[in-house]
């Protein structure tokens, strides 16, 4: 276990240098001077500039350059959003949690909808149900998630009204930034509301938590369902019908656990394409999150913003990787090695 | 009485290119306590007809038969539920790659002790646990583990292939078959291994009196074993009998061929020659010839091959050809007329 946690470990390190280096040349590859898009000062005097010079090394190698950049970023010190000139690092800690909570939020809602209906599917094998679960799932994965997001204001928040359709939470209540993460900073604030709060700030994530879910949801079941046909199809199986086992026993004890354990290998990968799907919902429902920030400052050719933004963004689902991986080898006993015998 | 008895057993697959019968009309029968082995090429269906025998076999396979009785119960007339439950009280199976039969992420313990019966229980609920464990250490050590806790704790990637085996036997024995289906129960085990499990096997047979039908393709090494032999080419019934009729008399040039391949019992062959064997190969299952199987491979073989050879009984000895191998002069007007028309 500590073997495999090192390497992890070593992997994140690696990726990270990786990452920083295509941040750091992005400085130079966007228009204007390198300094200036490293530290985000745009209206800086000459003095300051001179100062900046000599802080990012600019008169050294370019070796030089990129540890005085590194320095900067492991400090925490991503520069200043060209657009607002207000430190990129607090705009980050401020908006990344909302993001963290969205994207949490519908990968639990994929897995819950997807997995159990990609099983349902594999066991119907070839019968009704399974072709429309598998429709379906294709139907689900074609819609553009702008234009289901668009639609979903349309139908609950305007038509039916259920369900508000821009922001985290109503501006009436009042709370506390404590993790970021609204449903916690909620439950730990003691505002008297406390409850009437939750539950306006679930109503809120409800509809943007849907339309982000929707496409991981239908490649859950794709998957779900071709790993539990393959597993049905095993011969331990077979052995466990020949020793009397009823389908049900057979299914719940022996089947599900090893069609989870190669599912959840695939929960990482998808957690990027999630992301981006996020990134984009967050633009439609005004979610305050990391994403709708990134577009923005796009838009704004905040450089500084753009570089420290996509770092940060590729570090979480990195993260997000690594956590996989472990909850995969803590399911699989084949994973975890020591082997003895034979 | 029989034990098991299956008339004209026939297994369909269903392929793009209409049905192919995998198995044709196959007859077993399985005397109470004796050790039967079905002997075939690989491909020559013994493995489907097992678990025809126990009902696992994928929906794409279709099952037909004459007669199928068990202890003396038409299991045709029973529903498939009430089947299912009376075949697997009282037959079990073991499998071949035992490793892969066992479930990867659940520990041995876990499959044993789901594997017995609640009903052999005896005790209220909270006595149940403890019951279960001590009946799973108990399985073990039937089938020769001793360390048990070691065995209870691993998963089947951590066992060898051996101990697997042991394991997939334990299993089969919580239940307290009757018959004990064994399906290459040691393929791709070295020979030292090879034979603990066949005499583990044996004594299962002569101390519980379980009857064992052992498959396998070894003819020679099956011997030791069994009381009795059915051989099987490419799904077809080829020769059934006692062990020392197959081997030492075999009336079918298949069951011929099989015999002389084997070097025991060629041992006056002079050392350095070649071992007798049939020329081709099995054939695949969607060019089947028609009529007996073995036609084309079959020195024997003469027009009226083309035609399925009905089965024959030479007191107990059957056999399914035309021209069957016959020692004595004597019983050549018994076979049928077509027989003596083509005999040389």
């Amino acid at each position: 276990m500590l073997t495999f946690t090192l390497r992890r470990l070593s992997l994140f390190i690696f990726t990270m240098l990786v990452l920083t280096l295509l941040s750091f040349s992005l400085s130079f590859l966007f228009p204007g001077d390198t300094v200036i898009n490293h530290s985000g000062q745009i209206n800086a005097s000459t003095t300051e500039l001179a100062h900046l010079n000599q802080v990012y090394q600019m008169d050294k190698n370019i070796f030089h350059q990129y540890l005085a950049y590194l320095s900067h970023i492991l400090n925490g010190d991503f520069g200043q959003s060209m657009a607002s000139q207000s430190p990129i690092s607090n705009e980050i800690r401020k908006l990344l949690p909302a993001t963290i909570e969205l994207s949490l939020v519908a990968l639990l809602i994929a897995m819950l909808v997807g997995i159990p209906l990609g099983f349902i599917a594999a066991i119907k094998h070839n019968k009704t149900s399974d072709n429309v679960i598998l429709s379906l799932a294709m139907l689900g994965y074609s819609i553009p998630v702008f234009w289901l997001g668009l639609l979903a204001i349309l139908v609950f928040s305007i038509g039916l009204g259920w369900l508000p359709s821009a922001g985290q939470i109503s501006l009436l209540f009042e709370i506390e930034f404590v993790t970021g993460i609204q449903f916690f900073d909620i439950l730990l604030s003691d505002s008297p509301y406390k409850w009437q709060a939750f539950r306006d700030a679930s109503a809120h994530m409800i509809l943007p938590a849907c339309v982000v879910a929707l496409a991981p949801a239908t490649i859950f079941i794709r998957l779900s369902r071709a790993s539990m046909i393959e597993v049905l199809a095993a011969s331990y199986i077979r052995a466990a019908r020949a020793k009397g086992l009823s389908f049900q026993q057979i299914i719940f004890r022996h089947a599900i656990r090893n069609a989870l354990i190669q599912i959840i290998r695939h929960v990482g990968l998808q957690f990027a394409n999630l992301v981006t799907i996020a990134m984009v919902t967050e633009v439609i429902f005004s979610w305050p999150g990391i994403g709708r920030w990134l577009i923005d400052s796009i838009y704004q050719r905040d450089y500084t913003a753009i570089q420290s933004g996509l770092l940060v963004l590729s570090c979480f689902i990195f993260i997000v990787h690594i956590l996989t991986d472990f909850i995969y080898a803590a399911l699989n006993p084949l994973a975890r090695g020591n082997k003895h015998g034979s | 009485m029989n034990l098991l008895d299956i008339r004209n057993l026939s297994i369909e697959l269903d392929t793009p290119s209409g049905r192919v019968l995998a198995v044709d009309r196959v007859s077993l029968s399985i005397k109470e306590g004796e050790v039967r082995g079905l002997v075939g090429e690989s491909g020559s269906g013994k493995s489907l007809l097992a678990q025809a025998i126990i009902g696992v076999l994928e929906d794409k396979w279709h099952v037909h038969a004459d007669r199928f009785h068990w202890r003396g119960i038409d299991l045709l007339r029973l529903s498939i539920d009430e089947r299912k439950a009376l075949l697997c009280r009282d037959i079990a199976m073991i499998f071949q790659e035992p490793m892969s039969c066992l479930d990867p992420t659940t520990l041995i313990g876990e499959q044993l002790s789901e594997a017995i019966n609640t009903s052999q229980l005896t005790g209220y609920f909270w006595q149940r646990k403890k019951q279960r464990k001590e009946a799973v250490i108990k399985l073990l050590h039937k089938v020769g583990i001793k360390k048990h806790d070691q065995c209870i704790n691993s998963y089947p990637h951590q066992l060898t292939e051996a101990i697997c085996q042991r394991v997939m036997i334990a299993i089969a024995l919580a239940g307290r078959p009757i018959l004990l289906i064994a399906d290459e129960p040691t393929a791709a085990m070295e020979s030292t291994t090879q034979g603990q499990i066949f005499r583990l096997l044996a004594n299962l047979n002569q101390l519980k009196n379980m009857s064992i039908l052992l498959i396998s393709h070894d003819l020679e090494n099956l011997t030791h074993w069994t009381n009795t032999i059915t051989v099987m080419y490419s799904g077809q019934f080829v020769e059934a009998g006692s062990t020392e009729q197959i081997f030492n008399k075999p009336m079918h040039p298949y069951t011929r061929a099989l015999v002389d391949s084997s070097t025991k019992a060629n041992l006056q062959l002079p050392s350095k020659s070649r071992l007798m064997t049939l020329p081709g190969s099995i054939p695949v299952l969607q060019h089947l010839p028609i009529g007996c199987r073995l036609g084309p491979r079959c020195p024997r073989a003469q027009q009226s091959c083309v035609s399925a050879p009905k089965v024959s009984n030479f007191h107990g000895h059957k056999v399914s050809c035309h021209f069957p191998l016959l020692r004595e002069p004597g019983k050549k007007e018994s076979i049928k007329h077509k027989t003596v028309k083509g005999k040389r």
